[in-house]
């Protein structure tokens, strides 16, 4: 099995501020990855650093085992989809089409043709004059008739309404289905990733927070319900991600390979919306205690 | 690539081209005339009626000369500004260089080709209007015999190619640097006239290391006085030279220095007292009358000082074009270079 992805201690700094730092990452192939965080948190910076539109301040990045941007042919290989979904505005649809069949080696252009007809666009129509969701569409043709091997998707549902949203979504579905291709995917709507996704990656902070299947994500991650209490008695394996207290009762986010069979909690699954959302307040709470601590030396 | 280079800048060509053929369609109309007057002229002296022929043809096209001189002058910079400036900035600035570069073409490929299309496409442009505009004004440039001046210098013949080369090359790269085209393409034309204009004033006459020639005063035009916050002071124009470049000229003493304000002092007091608020400004001291004082004083300097003149010689005028062209060209691949390297390290 091919690596989809492979980040060893991966970092881009702008100046002084890092957009992603230490980031290590080992993403097999053949799996649709969602790559969530806020806002901000390096999902872009990630992605583009994944297809070449930037380089790494540090550390290492392959992309199906071959280093980004390396060859016309390694390019080919990757369909990308751009925040905002970039086109030309004054090019036609066809003139689209016609880019993608002169700069790509394995230009599918029935493929793109029949996208095209069967989203009722009219190939003539400027792309500047379509709606977002037609854009979107647009795009995500152009990175699908490559016939690559890896789909990287940036935000590409971000701006649109709900039932585009929804078609677009169908869309990755039944590219995954025919062709054998990877997608990552990013987006800061857990709701999205949920329907399409069976791979989770947890970006905030400019760090990784968590990745891996999600259905080992959601075995191993637990939520304790308990009498106000401290968390000095789970087992070594467990690893508290979140908590909070209230007067009578303590609750936590837990992450556990062993179940947790002490009844002083009654344990409860998690959504995946829970957990995405354990591991971004944990990053957020590690990053106000640096300040703290940074404001404390001073 | 090359198609999609081609495709894209599609649209900005035909508008240059189609200028271009508006041009040509008012040489093609007014040449042949041109060429008759001038044809005319040859056959002069069997009529004696050179002059009055001469200044005809010179002032046939008086109206419409300064504009096909002026646009030919600009034309680089117009090439720089619509065609340099938004060529990769254009991309950076809508985001579709995510599009661009993300397709199975390395960047430098893409960046390399459309740096050759369209920086090919500039200086044939230029190239065509520049020739157009030289075969068309060959018998006014024949007459005037000024062929090392701006006008027909920078406008014609094969520098401009040089020209455009640069000036296409400076609005590339003033876009990859300032990421947006508006900005690049003030940044283009500001810097295309910051950089030709002194190089024709200060550079161009010593690209070669000019000839010297003494020339006694009574042979200079333009020879006077002038009155300056300091007193009076001498001035003489240049030797008519045709279609030469003169670098310098001054004004030296038989045995070493200028004609200074003690000088003057010493030996022409009798100008110096004059009251004409201004002794004899320019004007051939041969013509119109003067004050004796100021002939008196024209002689004595005459006697003692002569003038000595730098100079490019008519012979060098293509030698000049072909280094120019070259310079510029040379400093145009610089900047593409430059160009590429900045996209291809720094933006990323």
């Amino acid at each position: 099995m091919t690596t989809a992805l492979h980040a060893t201690d991966l970092g881009k700094r702008y100046g002084r501020k890092w957009a992603l730092s230490s980031c290590t990452l080992d993403i097999p192939a053949g799996h649709v990855v969602g790559l969530v965080g806020p806002n901000g948190a390096g999902k872009t910076t990630l992605l583009n650093l994944a297809v070449g539109l930037l380089t790494p301040s540090t550390g290492t990045l392959t992309i199906l085992d071959e280093k980004p941007a390396s060859s016309p042919e390694q390019l080919g290989r990757i369909g990308f989809v751009a925040q905002d979904t970039p086109v030309y505005a004054n090019l036609t649809i066809a003139t689209h089409l016609n880019m993608g069949a002169a700069l790509n080696p394995h230009w599918d252009s029935q493929l793109a043709e029949r996208r095209i007809q069967n989203l009722g666009l009219d190939p003539s129509q400027r792309a500047g004059r379509l709606s977002g969701g037609q854009r979107a569409q647009l795009a995500l043709t152009l990175a699908i008739a490559k016939r690559p091997s890896l789909l990287l998707l940036d935000e590409p549902v971000a701006s649109l309404d709900p039932l585009a949203r929804r078609e677009f979504l169908g869309t990755i579905m039944e590219v995954v289905a025919e062709h054998e291709v990877s997608v990552i995917l990013s987006s800061h709507l857990v709701a999205d990733l949920e329907r399409v996704c069976d791979y989770l990656v947890v970006l905030a902070a400019s760090r990784v927070q968590v990745d891996g299947e999600i259905d080992d994500l959601l075995a191993t991650h637990h939520r304790l319900v308990g009498t106000r209490q401290d968390f000095d008695r789970l087992p070594d394996s467990a690893r508290v991600i979140e908590s909070s207290h209230t007067d009578r009762q303590s609750t936590a986010t837990v992450a556990s390979v062993d179940p947790i069979l002490d009844p002083a909690w009654s344990v409860e699954a998690l959504t995946l919306e829970d957990l995405v959302l354990a591991y971004m307040s944990q990053a957020e709470e590690q990053r106000r205690d640096l300040v703290r601590t940074k404001g404390g030396a001073r | 690539m090359i198609w999609f280079a081609w495709r894209q800048f599609r649209f900005q060509a035909l508008v240059v081209f189609t200028l271009l053929v508006a041009v040509a369609l008012f040489f093609i109309f007014t040449g042949p005339h041109l060429a008759n007057l001038y044809g005319d002229l040859k056959g002069c002296k069997a009529n004696g009626d050179c002059e009055s022929l001469t200044n005809s043809l010179v002032n046939s096209y008086n109206k419409e000369l300064p504009f096909v001189q002026a646009l030919n002058l600009i034309f680089p910079a117009l090439l720089g500004m619509f065609w340099g400036a938004p060529l990769i900035a254009r991309e950076l600035e809508t985001g579709t260089y995510r599009l661009a570069w993300t397709q199975g073409v390395t960047r430098a490929r893409w960046v390399l080709t459309k740096l050759a299309v369209v920086g090919g496409a500039s200086m044939l442009a230029m190239g065509l209007s520049s020739w157009m505009f030289t075969w068309w004004a060959s018998p006014i440039d024949t007459l005037n015999a000024t062929r090392f001046g701006s006008n027909v210098f920078d406008t014609s013949y094969i520098a401009p190619i040089g020209y455009a080369a640069f000036a296409f090359a400076l609005g590339v790269t003033a876009g990859v640097l300032w990421r947006r085209t508006v900005p690049a393409m003030a940044t283009t034309i500001a810097a295309y006239i910051a950089v030709r204009v002194p190089f024709d004033h200060f550079v161009r006459p010593h690209l070669m290391s000019p000839l010297q020639q003494v020339v006694s005063l009574k042979n200079v035009g333009n020879i006077g006085f002038e009155r300056t916050p300091n007193g009076v002071s001498f001035i003489a124009g240049d030797v008519n030279r045709p279609n030469s470049l003169v670098a310098s000229n001054s004004v030296v003493g038989n045995h070493g220095g200028e004609v200074t304000q003690q000088w003057l002092g010493n030996n022409c007091r009798q100008l110096l007292q004059l009251n004409s608020p201004n002794p004899g400004k320019g004007g051939h001291f041969t013509t119109g009358i003067r004050p004796k004082a100021f002939t008196e004083c024209i002689d004595k300097i005459t006697a003692s000082f002569h003038e000595v003149l730098t100079y490019q010689p008519a012979n060098r005028f293509w030698t000049f074009q072909w280094i120019e062209m070259t310079i510029y060209i040379v400093v145009a691949i610089l900047l593409g270079a430059f160009s590429y390297w900045w996209v291809r390290r720094r933006f990323a």
